[in-house]
């Protein structure tokens, strides 16, 4: 790594991700949800009627739905007061919809950015890049090579003005209605940013795209869409980072996720969220896989004050699959209700979900699943593996893992453990010259590296990174 | 509330019960708190997904199914010499006071709505008694119903250093086209280094609805073993439940059930961790047939104080059709770090290599079949200290198979 990257060595979690900028804006909202807000921010982005109608229908969707209370421990939300949210902050930048040159947006979002090392990981590693603040994509840049191939990855406020077909169709329609549930009806309601993706015939972008979703403002709530269409035979594999600076009041990210993957497509969608440790963090990410199709779903859960994440897939075609991998980590003060939904619709398809947790200094972690194997889905399979690791006896780890069987020619494994990191593998290390500090993070990184080694180098270094700065200093 | 209260039902009905059997005053006075407590109460908690209610218990007419003043069985009981083991009712008269201390002590009768009907309506039932340092076999209970409705209410104690082994069986007496309701609540109370394994098997005609709510209290040293047997029914809602609450004690949960036609049977394991140093094992197997459908939820709770915990769970069901179905949530709610934990849930048919393997050695593929579903109950069969209990449970497998 060169020297200019120093600062990303920086295991002060301050000077990494938690930096704050001074909060500026060229149009902010009122704090607040109604119908009025709504159609402020639908004219700041000038939408087409259509849109504004979808997202008044969710508004509506939004108001008479209640909020989850009655999951078995499930993180307490009784904090989450929309009404106390800014839900829209455009940032003050020239361009709508993105520069395509880091050097064109203002200081202190470019320095943002740089902290983060984006710029530094697009030149080495990434086919294309997005990067939003607040509010809005303030750049998005892809190789030209794709363009020519006619992949789109462009940010989800410009696709609705020039993809206008697809996204009519593919919005919030099919995978994830705003009805789903109540913080899917607020996304639906106030969406902004995110990233649309497509995908043509039989393309393989064989780097990854990435989109980085940063939260500067305190008390404002982030809702970008991700739309990702892989026709037939394509193959891609998108990553969200996410971070934001510290506040005393709550933040809050409700992002939406559809992938369409179709036949035989291949989608990897890895997500690393670092979100400070005042955001709720309620995401709906759901994938529809059509015929021996392929999604692949990859979370790193570090930051956050609260979690609820549990991406789905939809197998609907014939040999669809899906894999899920997904890594949570709960430190002082955090719930992290993280897990998977998987529908076998479908006969020969196939799910692997695998799960790790770690929870420490009375931090919870939560594995909440869902197996699905409808009537008919004829000779599918699904195996799921929990693995939780505890620290300390103020921790709490719960799995709570749900499967539906209702097909006889089938195969289904669900196996789960808990347990302490192992005082004879600490000594172990130990004997062989390694501190007690160093000793743990060793385990830990061998825990975690099923899932660090799905990952490109780049951000499995990053995951890596992460971690040791959540276990830094906290072991005794 | 969540289900109607009988019109049949009053605390005229409850003194009725009470009086026909001369029974104390703290026992009506019990019963009395149940009957009001209904108002309050909700049937049994039920897992809900997106679009699937896993069993579906408001659908039962308890209006018709519950007839209190009419209840009748047929029970026989048969026990080594030097423990007690009466009716219910008999049993009051000479061990009131002991039987005061339990009831009611290791299961709270206002759990839900069906625990508070049981406790305010039962007639039924049987009071076990193992005095210090005595160990008993085979004690054999077996009960015939009756009745459209019957409510029975069994409490186990175990005096220090004792050990038991009993037998619970349940079946339809005389034979009856009307829908049916039985209940069943068993409190055991196992005293310091005690040892009890609580043996039912349940075989109604498939016309009844069966609830039953087994839970023990182990003390220090105490080990509860249960093995639970679901053959019988049309709907059966069967929770077995144990609080690890003296150091090193222990438990198994053991489960076998075979459901066929449309048969629905929902079987819950639950164990708490509360003290150090204890130990839970929960085994279920499950075969369902033609439209059966099973519901399984396991819960492994591990709790703040409870070091040096070690629990494991295992759940299979087998699939012998297409019209089938199963729902299975083993869970883990672990408080502890100092704790050994895991389950693991399978659900699949009979293996394919294993039935071609045997036909092979010429044993016609029926027959094949047969034996490897007889094989998959084996590592239950294999807890039953009772003989009298393994022999039935065999033979009822091998029943429902040919």
């Amino acid at each position: 790594m060169s020297s200019d990257q120093d600062h990303l060595k920086e295991t002060d979690t301050e000077a990494r991700f938690e930096f704050k900028k001074e909060q500026k804006a060229a149009f902010a909202a009122e704090k607040g949800l109604n119908e009025e807000t709504i159609r402020v921010i639908s004219e700041d982005k000038d939408e087409p009627e259509w849109m504004l109608e979808r997202r008044l229908r969710a508004l509506k969707q939004f108001q008479k739905m209640p909020m989850p209370t009655d999951w078995p421990g499930q993180p307490d939300l009784s904090e989450v007061d929309v009404d106390e949210i800014v839900p829209y902050i455009r940032p003050d930048v020239e361009v709508r919809g993105g520069v395509d040159d880091w050097r064109d947006l203002p200081d202190d979002i470019k320095d943002t950015f740089d902290k983060l090392g984006i710029p530094e990981a697009e030149k080495n590693a990434l086919s294309g890049v997005g990067a939003q603040y607040e509010s809005e994509v303030v750049y998005q840049n892809m190789q030209e090579r794709w363009e020519e191939k006619g992949v789109v990855f462009m940010n989800m406020d410009q696709a609705v003005q020039e993809h206008e077909d697809i996204v009519k169709e593919y919005f919030m329609t099919k995978c994830v209605p705003p009805s789903d549930n109540k913080f899917a009806a607020l996304h639906g309601a106030i969406w902004s940013g995110g990233s649309f993706v497509y995908v043509p015939e039989d393309t393989t972008v064989d780097m990854p795209v990435q989109a980085y979703f940063r939260m500067n403002s305190e008390g404002m709530g982030q809702f970008e869409h991700t739309l990702i269409v892989a026709e037939k035979g394509s193959e891609v594999h998108y990553i969200e980072g996410c971070s934001a600076p510290k506040y005393s009041a709550f933040n809050l990210h409700s992002g939406g996720v559809e992938v369409f993957v179709g036949e035989d497509a291949h989608v990897q969608y890895s997500t690393v969220q670092n979100w400070s440790k005042n955001t709720y963090n309620l995401n709906t990410k759901r994938a529809i896989v059509e015929k021996g199709g392929r999604m692949e779903w990859i979370s790193g859960s570090m930051g956050s004050k609260a979690t609820m994440l549990y991406p789905a897939s939809i197998l609907k075609g014939r040999g669809a699959s899906d894999n899920h991998i997904t890594i949570a980590f709960a430190g002082e003060g955090q719930n992290i209700d993280t897990g998977a939904k998987v529908y076998h619709n479908a006969p020969e398809t196939k799910s692997t979900i695998e799960s790790k947790s770690i929870s420490k200094d009375g931090g919870r972690t939560n594995y909440r699943g869902l197996v699905h194997i409808a009537n008919g889905a004829k000779n599918s399979s699904t195996s799921v593996e929990c693995d939780a690791l505890m620290f300390d006896n103020e921790s709490t780890s719960d799995t709570m893992p749900y499967m539906e069987i209702n097909e006889s020619t089938v195969d289904v494994a669900h196996e789960a453990t808990v347990g302490k990191i192992g005082d004879e593998d600490v000594f172990y290390l130990q004997s062989r010259g390694l501190d007690d500090d160093d000793a743990k993070q060793m385990i830990v990184s061998g825990f975690i590296e099923p899932i660090t080694e799905e990952l490109p180098i780049e951000y499995a270094v990053e995951l890596n990174r992460l971690v040791e700065l959540e276990m830094e200093g906290s072991l005794g | 509330m969540s289900a109607q209260l009988p019109a049949n039902l009053s605390a005229e009905t409850v003194r009725e019960i009470s009086d026909a059997r001369d029974e104390p005053e703290w026992l009506l006075e019990a019963r009395l708190a149940a009957l009001e407590a209904l108002d309050e109460l909700e049937l049994p908690d039920v897992i809900q997904t997106p679009g699937r209610r896993w069993t579906n218990l408001e659908a039962l007419d308890f209006e018709t199914l519950v007839d209190p003043l009419n209840q009748s069985d047929e029970t026989s009981r048969e026990a080594p010499e030097d423990v007690v083991v009466l009716p219910f009712t008999e049993a009051l008269d000479e061990y009131s006071d002991l039987i005061e201390e339990h009831f009611g002590s290791v299961v709270d009768l206002e759990t839900n709505y069906l625990t508070a009907l049981s406790a305010a309506l039962f007639t039924t039932g049987t009071f076990v008694y193992v005095p210090e340092e005595v160990n008993a076999e085979d004690v054999k209970i077996r009960a015939e119903m009756n009745s459209r409705s019957l409510f029975s209410h069994t409490l186990v104690v175990t005096e220090k250093s004792s050990s038991v082994t009993i037998l619970e069986a349940i079946e339809s007496g005389d034979k009856s086209d009307e829908e049916r309701y039985f209940s069943n609540l068993v409190e055991i109370a196992a005293g310091e280094n005690s040892y009890v394994q609580y043996g039912s098997l349940q075989n109604l005609d498939e016309e009844t609805y069966t609830y039953s709510l087994k839970r023990g209290d182990a003390d220090t040293y105490a080990t509860i073993n249960w093995i639970e047997g679901n053959l019988g029914s049309r709907l059966t809602r069967s929770d077995v439940e144990t609080e690890l609450n003296g150091e090193a004690s222990e438990t198994k949960i053991v489960g076998a059930f075979f459901g066929h036609d449309d048969q629905h049977i929902d079987v819950n394991a639950r164990v708490w961790h509360q003290a150090e140093n204890t130990t839970a094992d929960l085994v279920t197997r499950g075969v369902l047939d033609d439209a059966a459908r099973s519901v399984y939820e396991g819960v492994q709770d591990v709790g703040r104080d409870a070091w040096s915990t070690n629990s494991y769970q295992r759940e299979n069901t087998l699939m012998l059709s297409d019209e089938s179905e199963a729902d299975a949530s083993p869970k883990l709610i672990i408080n502890n770090h100092d704790t050994e934990a895991s389950h693991a849930a399978t659900v699949g048919q009979v293996d394919k290599e294993d039935l071609f393997y045997m036909v092979s050695r010429s044993i016609p593929e029926q027959q094949a079949r047969n034996m490897l579903v007889e094989g998959f109950f084996v590592p239950v069969l294999e807890e039953i200290e009772v003989d009298e209990f393994r022999d039935d449970l065999e033979e009822l497998i091998a029943a429902r198979l040919h």
